[in-house]
């Protein structure tokens, strides 16, 4: 805990999920949905979290705010006063909720994630009835001037109306505004602009990057899409199947990723420009399912470098390779 | 040059709802030639979907194709008989639909279904013809042959959706329309099906009309680009054309509003506003209350399509990059 300047240290992250056979029978087997990852996300900085559906991205994010309970490792948070750590994986009760102010979420759909029963207001205004945070009229207000910073304008004319008379991209405002009016330092974001239309999409990230800055919140950003990480993240960090397996800078990684998964899904993604061409980089097979994985490298049935070493050893642990470039293979 | 295999001419098509007529596609034009890619690309809500549903006439019962043309081969597809239209459905011009690899009937043999889609369209086929078939059309879209007699549950997304565009193969159309088959899909698979659908293309040498919102895969599957918006065409030219010389200020906004992950980390420009109500469209060119170009002239009077040299067309009073 030596680096005063890291928000949040998650270190041997662990969750597994039992597979049942039959209703009533114990489980035997167990998804390894995220296997020993460790990270640290420096004050003010936000770390892209990307891979494909089901490598472990979103159970990452649920662990931290404490929607997935972690079947091992810890995820350390400063509190914002004292310069101490708090390890979430362990605390319960009341100390918990006192957390839970701290460390938000945003959520993918913003058709979802909106109770369509409740006004703008009370859906801003719950985390802070749930904390106890001020009198009402001082609630109303902090939703009003919430509303303002997320850009729905003026505010007295959204705070009574629903969910359905709202845009998509007016939607994901009010749920940035519901995650922060709480001021955490540390925000889950999911995919949050997945569901929104290109021209929608730019006026959200940006509205995420000034609030980052301005209100000094340190996003862990759940996306499938590297460019849009390209664009959120100062570093990036590629899961598959439950192991994180490189992270770097975000510029260096796209420029020049090292690990063989990173490099394949890197040139699978399209390029907005007919002018610039990109290579093909074949991989074999498709994504399995973690269960019960055997203790050795979880790509190296897919792998083009893959030999007895990476065979009979357990999976590669996640080296600097230099410059803060961190990679977990044994080829690289 | 030649008569285009496809010409659609001032298409309009409307969705009756209680409220009036949802204005989906306004007065929409563009022609393809045999053997090219042309991509739409705009986004929810464009238009770019209720063209392709025009184009087979599989009208949902509240849409009204209510002008316009669509020659095709000779034939004003707007006007044949439902008959008529029959024999150029799935034949001539068939189709993958959104979310299709959710399409296949969970209960029956991948193989068997592709053979009765045949069978509907060419009664004369044997089933061992209409299997062999499907064995090369396995083939050609790279799925094993082992695969025909499996059922859907067995295939993966990717494979699943390569079994589509084997079924819409099936009957060797002149033009292939695939509504957004890959956005379900993640990055590496949905490059396998990208690759293999622009491989089938040029091997068969047939027409294909991609729609997509994403213009980073139109950019990569389309000789020919049309952009929509909000149920108007507002441009159509050659791919590097349409990057490189954007007329239409929309189509600029919408590229620049684009993240990639190659080339320089450029700012992305946000474009104010949101995509209008299409029960009450705002008069004139669509785009005006967003646009950073609009005249007076743009909110009184719909743009005419015009031709600026090399097949870039544009419906614009505003253009950039035109002195």
């Amino acid at each position: 805990m030596a680096d005063n300047n890291v928000i949040m240290r998650v270190e041997n992250l662990e969750k597994r999920f039992p597979v049942s056979r039959g209703m009533f029978r114990k489980p035997v087997n167990f998804v390894h949905a995220v296997d020993d990852i460790s990270f640290a996300i420096p004050e003010g900085e936000s770390l892209g979290l990307v891979g494909e559906s089901g490598c472990g991205k979103t159970t990452t994010g649920k662990c931290i705010v404490k929607l997935y309970e972690p079947t091992g490792g810890h995820i350390y948070l400063r509190s914002r006063d004292t310069e101490d750590y708090v390890d979430l994986a362990t605390i319960e009760g009341k100390r918990l909720k006192r957390f839970r102010r701290r460390v938000q979420m945003i959520f993918q759909d913003p058709y979802e994630s909106l109770n369509p029963r409740r006004t703008i207001f009370d859906t801003v205004a719950e985390p802070l009835k749930v904390q106890g945070m001020g009198s009402v009229s001082e609630q109303e207000e902090r939703v009003a001037e919430m509303l303002t910073v997320v850009g729905l304008v003026p505010a007295s004319t959204f705070m009574f109306r629903f969910p359905h008379e709202l845009s998509g991209g007016q939607r994901q405002r009010v749920a940035i505004a519901r995650a922060l009016v709480v001021e955490p330092i540390f925000v889950v974001a999911d995919e949050p602009t997945s569901m929104l239309d290109v021209s929608i999409r730019i006026g959200v990230m940006e509205l995420m990057s000034e609030l980052a800055e301005r209100m000094g919140v340190s996003y862990l950003y759940i996306t499938h899409d590297l460019a849009v990480a390209r664009y959120m993240c100062q570093r990036i960090a590629v899961m598959y199947t439950g192991k994180i397996v490189e992270l770097a800078e975000s510029e260096e990684l796209l420029a020049k990723p090292l690990h063989p998964y990173s490099r394949a899904l890197i040139s699978a993604v399209p390029v907005p420009d007919p002018r610039l061409s990109r290579d093909v980089i074949e991989i074999k097979g498709g994504i399995a399912k973690p269960i019960d994985p055997p203790p050795r490298c979880r790509f190296y049935a897919r792998c083009q470098l893959a030999d007895k070493y990476c065979e009979e050893n357990d999976h590669p642990p996640l080296e600097d390779k230099g410059d803060g470039h961190f990679v977990a293979c044994y080829k690289v | 040059m030649t008569t285009p295999l496809l010409s659609v001419e001032d298409l309009v098509m409307h969705y009756k709802v209680r409220a009036g007529y949802i204005q989906a596609v306004d007065g929409v034009s563009f022609s393809l030639e045999h053997g090219r890619s042309l991509g739409l690309v705009g986004e929810s809500g464009c238009g770019k979907t209720s063209i392709a549903v025009c184009l087979l006439r599989l009208l949902p019962d509240n849409a009204e194709i209510r002008g316009g043309n669509i020659f095709f081969d000779g034939a004003d597809l707007v006007a044949l008989p439902e008959d008529e239209m029959r024999r150029y459905r799935w034949d001539r011009i068939s189709m993958v639909f959104q979310a299709a690899m959710n399409s296949l009937n969970p209960v029956q043999r991948v193989g068997e279904q592709i053979v009765e889609a045949m069978q509907t369209h060419w009664e004369s086929i044997s089933v061992a013809e209409a299997r062999e078939r499907v064995a090369e059309l396995f083939d050609l879209v790279g799925l094993q042959a082992s695969f025909i007699d499996r059922y859907p549950h067995e295939f993966s997304g990717g494979m699943r959706q390569r079994a589509v565009i084997a079924m819409a193969l099936s009957c060797n159309p002149d033009i292939i329309i695939a509504d957004e088959p890959t956005t379900a899909l993640d990055v590496i698979v949905q490059d396998r099906v990208l690759r293999k659908l622009e491989e089938i293309q040029r091997r068969l040498d047939m027409a294909l009309i991609y729609i997509s919102h994403d213009i980073a895969v139109i950019a990569e599957v389309s000789d020919r680009i049309g952009v929509m918006y909000a149920g108007h065409m507002y441009e159509v030219a050659d791919s590097v054309d349409i990057f490189e010389r954007s007329l239409h200020p929309y189509t600029y906004a919408l590229i620049g509003a684009f993240p990639s992950i190659k080339g320089e980390r450029k700012e992305l420009k946000t474009l104010p506003g949101e995509p209008p109500d299409l029960l009450d469209p705002p008069t004139g060119c669509r785009f005006h209350p967003r646009c950073f170009r609009a005249l007076d002239i743009c909110s009184q009077e719909i743009p005419p399509m015009r031709d600026y040299g090399g097949g870039h067309l544009a419906a614009c009073w505003n253009p950039l990059e035109v002195d």
